[in-house]
């Protein structure tokens, strides 16, 4: 080649690098020394969650209208869908990744939209049960503790006989929620198919103690769920008197037939969820209901969000007053409050209270309910205290009874919180605990247990008992700052539609109106998915070297190790967590 | 058909009357007229191109790259700011011997913020490897646009083709704009020599050492100055089908002229008048206007300019800490003659200010009072500042 300026030639071919070597020679696999792998996590959701529901999956369904398959994913887990997207008082909603985003998914109303969609479609359960054991169960009660482990214990291979002294199944679900918070509705369906997977439920059948001696010759365990109903004493002067009455008792006899038209001044002593039911169900009844706490508002054990409806349905709240007598007074009842103060800080955390000086203040009121906590009715309903041979788990006491019978006790009397979903994880447990000592002994329950955990909390899963696919997930509870926010976009918490304020005192109806599927799978597609491959393709899509395949299997790709450099930026694209980058392995 | 065109729209229609294919651009003052026209263009069907909408000019360019080797005919349009933003592949487009076009409107760079003509931007990207041809009037940018298609498919290295800012871009002429079957006679549609086939898969570019890196320069090197014959016969094709020529550079009353100004885009155009006025009143003086910067046409320069007593180059450009970068290259271009005149160095309208004929009488004056260059650059119309605010 030679510079001339005027008559120049053309070169005939490009100098430039081409190369028709394929690339794919050049294994950059080799360069690598971190390594990129799916690993799914555990969502703070399900860990929060006392029954341990695989929220992020469920989700995750929603989003794809797999209604009746994110409707199985609860039910493995709990059995109570259509009255926990209710009543719940969802702590998995305090624990939201998305909180820190915006606002909490709305967990609770899209458990009961795909429990209300299997209800309108009569869908049947696609859980199979594991082969039958052989073994009888008995079930004492038909709360919902009893009826939970009538449930996994029928998944696990029993037959279950649940007795219950009441002529309905239900326990304080048919008796105890009014039913503007749980239609009967909504609870029937729930209860017929844990009946009809195979589950034998004798109602009017009360039994004695004597049953926990004589039950070994036909059943091969016994579980007690007897539920707390009766209440303590206010332990004042003048707490017999006729017109005082107790919470539960009122609200069972609302829940017969709407109970007595009220038309005076109600005083309800209490600041759980019964007095406010309580309070709410008087006003309903046309009565003027005041709720007595003696603490603060903050305070009440009740959940926020039904003191919040409570006060807009015209409930009055006294905070910081305690009944120290109560006298008759013409037709109606004198009560004498204290006020109280705030005093130190409990070795609970709570404030405690002590009284204000001589403040007294009095009330004439035509009635009193006194709704101030359960305990068990009888002693028996509680494991025998300080026997050896008990073995106390998290949220059931599994113990040896006569005849070497075990007997589990589960519900309200040895949960840490008396709500239903509690009452689900420790029948949940119990009959995980009764399973194992049944087949592997006593020595094997604690460390089986462990391996269903889900996360640090103690919930328990039964798909991982099971041997499902939760149980290859990471124990790693997935923190907000894990999850790559670029990936979402800013989207309000769906509003709850309700009846009108004006309509809710005026009957008995839901208060709760239904969502739309558009609404639910809207909800469902803001959740992170914490921890969970959606399939969004991330990884595939950012992988510079191409080295993420898409194949035919269930997760639809793989990582290409003879070319993946271990750059790890699959890992930080992936939006939800669900893998992880970590050493390489010497080989 | 004589249109009332904006210099930028005689850009848009040059690229429509091409049949390009692929146009990837980011909006800059005062290039965005030619590709606000072009979307339109893509928009309603008048050009069946791809409009690529991008991040920055740096993208606009990667763009290019990409479409232009996979054998496209591909335009981009920027400015100043834009341009420099797009300066490392501009080396990439020319080492890849892509033949991408890019009309580059001649601004001012910042700081301080400056959106009028400046020669600077362009000029300074002078190394990169691209044909730069600069332009006076708006048919010279409709022009030179369908030649840069041309000369830039035969070379195999990208160009630019250069107007002045709001001198050009938003000034309204008459153009003369061409018929299609006119055009495809001049500019066939692309026979590209580089075109990524997925049934016959290549890698382009990847590493190329030592023992090879430098021959590849040298073809570049081979090709840029093969250019200039080339451009030549395409201008013969040009003026056979429009009727027009141009010329790397234009000779204007030089033949007997004892002074010459060298000039570049518009103030050309001034010049000319200048020119005209002075030979009125016996002065012997006459223009030569550079259109082509890279190549260099050395050659032409030293024919037209080895018999003046005086050359005067006007810059409106600079160098920090050398000069007029026309003048450097003028200079350089006359060294070796045995025979050669003084070369006078020119700075004037930088940052849109402008070059009236006043400025040129003053220019005129120096030349001939001055009896031997200075290596300073010497400016015109320089005015006393008056700084206010806090002293520092």
């Amino acid at each position: 080649m030679k510079a001339k300026n005027n008559s120049i030639r053309l070169p005939e071919r490009l100098l430039i690098s081409r190369s028709y070597t394929t690339s794919e020679s050049n294994k950059t696999g080799s360069w690598r020394y971190l390594m990129p792998r799916y690993y799914e996590k555990t969502a703070p959701c399900s860990v929060a969650c006392p029954a341990a529901e695989d929220i992020g999956r469920i989700q995750m369904l929603n989003t794809q209208g797999f209604f009746k398959e994110a409707w199985d994913t609860i039910l493995v887990e709990n059995p109570f869908p259509a009255v926990c997207g209710r009543i719940c008082f969802h702590p998995c909603e305090k624990v939201c990744n998305r909180g820190r985003f915006d606002e909490a998914v709305s967990i609770r109303a899209l458990e009961r939209f795909v429990a209300d969609t299997a209800q309108r479609y009569k869908l049947t359960s696609g859980i199979e049960p594991m082969a039958f054991t052989g073994k009888r169960i008995a079930v004492v009660g038909a709360g919902p503790a009893g009826l939970a482990a009538a449930h996994f214990l029928h998944l696990l291979g029993y037959d279950c006989h649940v007795f219950e002294a009441l002529p309905e199944p239900g326990g304080i679900l048919r008796w105890g929620l009014p039913r503007y918070r749980l239609p009967l509705a909504a609870l029937q369906p729930e209860i017929e198919r844990i009946r009809n997977s195979g589950v034998s439920i004798y109602c009017g059948q009360a039994v004695g103690r004597d049953f926990l001696h004589s039950a070994g010759e036909t059943y091969g365990a016994v579980f007690m769920a007897c539920g707390a109903q009766r209440m303590p004493l206010l332990r004042i002067p003048g707490e017999d008197l006729p017109g005082i009455s107790e919470g539960l008792a009122f609200l069972c006899s609302v829940a017969q037939g709407g109970g007595p038209g009220f038309q005076g001044t109600a005083a309800v002593i209490g600041g759980g969820n019964t007095a406010v039911d309580v309070a709410r169900c008087l006003r309903r009844l046309g009565a003027r209901a005041m709720i007595i706490y003696r603490r603060r508002r903050e305070d009440m054990p009740a959940f926020a969000e039904e003191i919040e409806l409570a006060l807009l349905e015209g409930v009055e709240l006294l905070e910081l007053y305690a009944p120290i007598r109560i006298e008759k007074e013409g037709n109606g009842l004198r009560l004498t409050l204290q006020q109280m103060k705030i005093g130190a800080m409990g070795a609970d955390g709570r404030m405690r209270v002590v009284p204000d000086e001589n403040r007294i203040r009095e009330l004439t009121v035509d009635q009193v309910f006194k709704a101030i906590g359960f305990e068990a009715a009888e002693p028996w309903h509680v494991p025998e205290a300080g026997a050896v041979s008990h073995l106390k788990l998290r949220q059931a006491v599994l113990t040896q009874g006569a005849n070497s019978v075990p007997v589990v006790y589960c519900g309200d009397p040895v949960t840490e919180i008396q709500s239903v979903v509690h009452a689900v994880a420790s029948a949940k447990e119990g009959a995980m605990a009764l399973h194992v000592l049944l087949t592997g002994g006593t020595a094997a329950v604690a460390e089986t247990l462990a391996a269903a955990a889900v996360g640090p909390g103690g919930s328990l899963s039964m798909e991982a008992f099971l041997k499902g696919e939760r149980l290859n997930r990471s124990s790693h509870v997935v923190a907000y700052e894990e999850i790559n926010i670029d990936h979402f976009q800013y989207a309000p918490r769906m509003i709850q539609p309700r009846l009108l304020q004006a309509e809710r005192v005026a009957s008995f109806a839901e208060i709760d109106l239904k969502i739309s599927a558009g609404m639910a799978i809207r909800e469902a597609e803001r959740c992170f998915n914490c921890g969970l491959c959606n399939q969004c393709d991330n990884c595939r899509l950012f992988c510079p070297d191409l080295a993420v395949r898409q194949e035919d299997s269930k997760r639809g790709r793989r990582i290409d190790y003879d070319y993946c450099k271990g750059c790890g930026i699959c890992v930080v694209e992936c939006p939800r967590n669900a893998m992880v980058l970590e050493e390489e392995q010497d080989s | 058909m004589k249109q009332v065109l904006e210099g930028s729209h005689a850009v848009a229609e040059a690229v429509r009357l091409a049949k390009v294919q692929v146009i990837s651009a980011y909006p800059i003052t005062p290039q965005t007229h030619i590709v606000e026209r072009l979307s339109d263009y893509c928009a309603d069907g008048t050009i069946k191109a791809r409009f690529l909408r991008v991040e920055s000019e740096h993208s606009a360019l990667a763009v290019m790259i990409g479409a232009a080797s996979t054998g496209m005919r591909t335009f981009t349009a920027t400015s100043s700011q834009g341009l420099a933003l797009m300066h490392e592949l501009l080396h990439w487009s020319s080492g890849a011997r892509l033949p991408i076009v890019m009309a580059e409107v001649n601004r001012a760079l910042a700081p301080g913020w400056n959106i009028w003509a400046d020669q600077t931007d362009s000029l300074s990207q002078r190394d990169t490897g691209w044909i730069q041809l600069y332009c006076e009037t708006g048919q010279e940018v409709l022009d030179t646009t369908l030649l840069a298609f041309r000369l830039a498919e035969a070379v195999n290295l990208p160009v630019m083709v250069v107007l002045d800012a709001f001198f050009l871009s938003h000034t309204y002429e008459p153009v003369d704009i061409p018929s299609q079957a006119q055009v495809d006679e001049f500019l066939p549609p692309i026979i590209p020599r580089i075109q990524l086939d997925p049934a016959n898969p290549c890698a382009l570019n990847q590493l190329s050492p030592p023992n090879i890196y430098m021959e590849m320069r040298y073809q570049i090197h081979l090709v840029m100055q093969a250019a200039l014959s080339e451009l030549e016969k395409f201008e013969g094709d040009f003026e056979r089908i429009f009727g027009r020529r141009y010329g790397a550079v234009e000779p204007f009353l030089c033949q007997d002229a004892e002074i010459i100004l060298v000039t570049s885009g518009t103030i050309t155009s001034t010049s000319r008048q200048f020119v005209l006025d002075q030979r009125a009143q016996g002065e012997k003086i006459g223009v030569l206007k550079v259109k082509l910067f890279r190549p260099f046409p050395v050659e032409a320069v030293r024919g037209y300019l080895k018999n003046a007593r005086k050359v005067g180059v006007i810059d409106r450009n600079f160098s920090f800490g050398a000069g007029g970068i026309f003048a450097q290259e003028v200079r350089a271009a006359l060294y070796g003659l045995a025979r050669r005149p003084p070369v006078f160095g020119f700075i004037a309208g930088l940052g849109g200010r402008d070059v009236t004929l006043e400025s040129l009488g003053e220019i005129l004056t120096r030349l001939k009072t001055l009896k031997r260059p200075d290596p300073e650059s010497i400016w015109i119309g320089l005015q006393e500042v008056q700084l206010a605010g806090p002293k520092s």
